[in-house]
């Protein structure tokens, strides 16, 4: 189980939270002018590098937050949590 | 061997959910509120009254139910502006205090909350979870209060019993 340093709470359980996908490049402000291929590629394909990924988590059943974390997928390591994106 | 702790439910009490920074807040509602902590996850109490301050500009006031009318007609939930949220939660949860020699040893069944009096000192007060659903923590004189979802209120119970024996 994850132990993710909420900056509010404190370190809590991973079960307190819940998952909300990658933290994704900013949406592109002109979808129209992005090929399809780039763009399917920014809806449905989530980065999954062996090694340190951004993700989004929803304190839900503690102080509420959104948090971004730095994730690595090998180790699970956290090297950085902060509010907000 | 059973634990030496007391369950008890405890009687509806006056709720409010509060969003919005806590300059906004002590703008709109005054001396209706008590001073506000100065800690995350952690709470001040004033007149009878308890203000937790439980996330990011998020505070939950609670009161005996008698006052209920009382703070309900001094925060003016429906005239708040657009940058606060006030809004009257009181029959959304059920309040359990967990006490006795042994209510420390239960509640580290109950939730995975680091109880330390270095992390949650005597006025600790955090959402956190509890048997796996969603809970209000906090400690009291004699050990702990636990308020759950009043949906879940009597299985709650029911865990707590059995936690404790």
């Amino acid at each position: 189980m994850l132990l993710i340093d909420c900056p509010f709470c404190g370190p809590r359980n991973e079960s307190e939270f819940s998952f909300g996908g990658p933290a994704l490049t900013p949406r592109p402000s002109d979808p129209a002018a992005v090929s399809d291929a780039d763009w399917v590629d920014w809806l449905t394909v989530p980065p999954n590098p062996m090694g340190l990924v951004e993700e989004r988590w929803w304190h839900a059943r503690g102080c509420g937050s959104w948090l971004t974390i730095c994730r690595h997928t090998v180790t699970h390591e956290i090297t950085e949590v902060r509010l907000g994106r | 061997m059973p634990y030496d702790v007391t369950i008890t439910r405890l009687p509806l009490r006056a709720l409010f959910d509060l969003k919005g920074t806590a300059t906004a807040l002590a703008a709109w509602c005054g001396t209706a509120l008590p001073p506000f902590p100065d800690r995350p996850n952690s709470r001040m109490e004033a007149a009878g009254r308890g203000l937790c301050w439980t996330g990011p500009d998020r505070w939950l006031l609670m009161a005996a139910l008698a006052e209920e009318a009382t703070l309900a007609k001094a925060l003016r939930s429906e005239q708040a502006p657009d940058d606060l949220s006030v809004t009257l939660v009181s029959d959304t949860l059920t309040f359990f205090a967990v006490t006795g020699p042994d209510a420390t040893e239960v509640m580290a069944v109950v939730t995975p909350l680091d109880l330390h009096p270095d992390i949650f000192p005597q006025d600790g007060a955090a959402w956190t979870e509890a048997f796996g659903i969603r809970s209000a923590t906090r400690r009291i004189a004699a050990g702990y209060e636990i308020a759950v979802d009043r949906s879940y209120a009597d299985w709650f119970e029911e865990s707590l019993r059995r936690a404790s024996t």
